[in-house]
């Protein structure tokens, strides 16, 4: 790039930082001005109140079962995603679409979700559930996927080779290899899934949210 | 027992990797395939298997023909004929007895190799191709802690677990060491001895080729250009399949 190029580049990114400071409000003035109800904040949690530990580990654990019920079932639904979305396993067309479809889901929040499920299934932590289930399909697929791709073609012809049916090379083949990927991918998702739950609470009546709620004042 | 007439190979992009190839192998015969990289013995073999679609041309294998084969024949076909890899594909992190057993899949009914639960006969037969390769012991070791040499015996335990007619076997020294080579090469010749087993090895250095008796074929440019004992093995025949440097 000319050093002329370098600088247009550079001028562009500082405008829009600008630009973009400007239209969020963003003011270290009312930051400083906020401090000492920050503070206060933070002393009214101080010492924490016992009488609310037990309806709050309630909630926990609710969260948690959100999170892992949600996770396994999105996990279960992402492997046929991901074959149907990755160039080596799938026909170019349905991957194509296959492919389009999952990205545009992706770009759909949780809390959105959650939103829409209410209106189908009522409160509660089942449209918690639901939510989880649809979004974390949609990512897993896309990771689940990419593994796929770079996966090694070697051990999979192999298996071709001794003449297995297609569903023993996926058996023999690509399971062995993508196995534990699938595993610490869905297991990160699990983690991600229970900080959502726990926010999710606030659409669906998730317990820690009303707890939550409750306890801080709202 | 193979029989290829008219086999080419134009692949994507136009590169001809073979071009009109005709060849006979005989049940039994021990046949190297040398020839400089590029020249086509790697599509050649994987056309043999069907792991390559010939853009034209017959392939018979055994008296099955296996263009035009339905998926199922070709699994037939490809049990028929085991393949030894140049980088052995093994599955890593699997033992050494499951990459074995990998061979026997063909003749197991599919669910009983979902839950990786194999009849004790097949388990009994991949211990024997195991003893056979000088790997008794290693049978729980994972795939990926082996040496090279090793891992590529593991590769022939698992062709030969199929009971094949036919192995084929695809530059498999060529990530070896010298010594390590001709113990593999000693090792194939024995099984072609023993067992009346049809072998071809591609190689693409011909020292390995002339010492091992049978048929030597040279490949050029996707095309057969000789085709005869180690004996009419001459440094202009040599010359003739590896090209000079002027016409490269």
């Amino acid at each position: 790039m000319t050093s002329a190029g370098r600088w247009a580049g550079g001028l562009a990114m500082v405008a829009a930082l600008v630009w973009s400071s400007w239209s969020t409000d963003v003011s270290l003035r009312r930051l400083i001005e906020g401090a000492p109800f920050m503070l206060d904040f933070i002393r009214r949690m101080l010492p924490p109140d016992p009488s609310v530990l037990g309806q709050a580990l309630h909630g926990a654990l609710q969260t948690v079962q959100i999170a892992l019920v949600g996770t396994s079932a999105a996990a279960v639904l992402a492997v046929p995603l991901a074959l149907a979305a990755a160039r080596n396993t799938a026909p170019r067309w349905l991957y194509y679409w296959t492919r389009s479809a999952l990205n545009a889901f992706r770009a759909i929040d949780t809390l959105v979700y959650a939103l829409f499920f209410v209106a189908a299934v009522g409160l509660g932590p089942f449209p918690g559930v639901l939510a989880i289930i649809v979004y974390t399909a949609t990512v897993l697929a896309k990771l689940f996927s990419e593994a796929i791709e770079a996966m090694d073609p070697g051990p999979v012809e192999a298996v071709q080779s001794v003449g297995a049916t297609r569903i023993q090379v996926l058996r023999w083949g690509v399971l062995p290899q993508l196995g534990p990927e699938f595993v610490s991918f869905t297991l990160y998702r699990f983690e991600t899934n229970i900080r959502a739950a726990a926010v999710l609470g606030f659409v669906g009546g998730g317990e820690s949210a009303s707890t939550f709620r409750h306890t801080c004042g709202y | 027992m193979i029989r290829l007439r008219g086999l080419s190979k134009r692949y994507e992009g136009g590169a001809v990797a073979l071009d009109g190839v005709d060849l006979d192998v005989g049940a039994g015969e021990f046949i190297t395939l040398i020839g400089p990289s590029g020249a086509g013995k790697s599509t050649l073999l994987r056309c043999i298997n069907g792991l390559v679609l010939p853009t034209a041309g017959e392939i018979t294998v055994d008296g099955q023909s296996v263009t035009g084969a339905s998926p199922a024949v070709l699994r037939l076909v490809r049990a028929k004929v085991g393949f030894i890899f140049q980088h052995f594909n093994l599955l890593k992190r699997l033992s050494v007895l499951d990459n074995v057993r990998v061979g026997t899949l063909s003749r197991i009914g599919g669910w009983s190799t979902m839950i990786a639960r194999f009849p004790e006969a097949e388990t009994e037969r991949a211990r024997r191709a195991l003893r056979r390769v000088g790997l008794s012991g290693l049978e729980d070791r994972r795939a990926d802690t082996l040496s090279g040499g090793q891992q590529q015996r593991v590769g022939i335990a698992r062709a030969l677990v199929q009971e094949p007619r036919v192995l084929l076997a695809d530059e498999p020294m060529s990530s070896l060491d010298p010594a390590l080579s001709r113990s593999l090469m000693d090792l194939l010749r024995h099984i072609n001895l023993e067992d009346r087993l049809t072998v071809i090895t591609s190689l693409h250095v011909l020292d390995l080729a002339v010492g091992y008796g049978g048929r030597i074929i040279g490949l050029r440019a996707g095309r057969i250009v000789h085709d005869g004992p180690p004996a009419a093995m001459t440094s202009s025949v040599a010359r003739m399949i590896f090209g000079e440097i002027s016409d490269a």
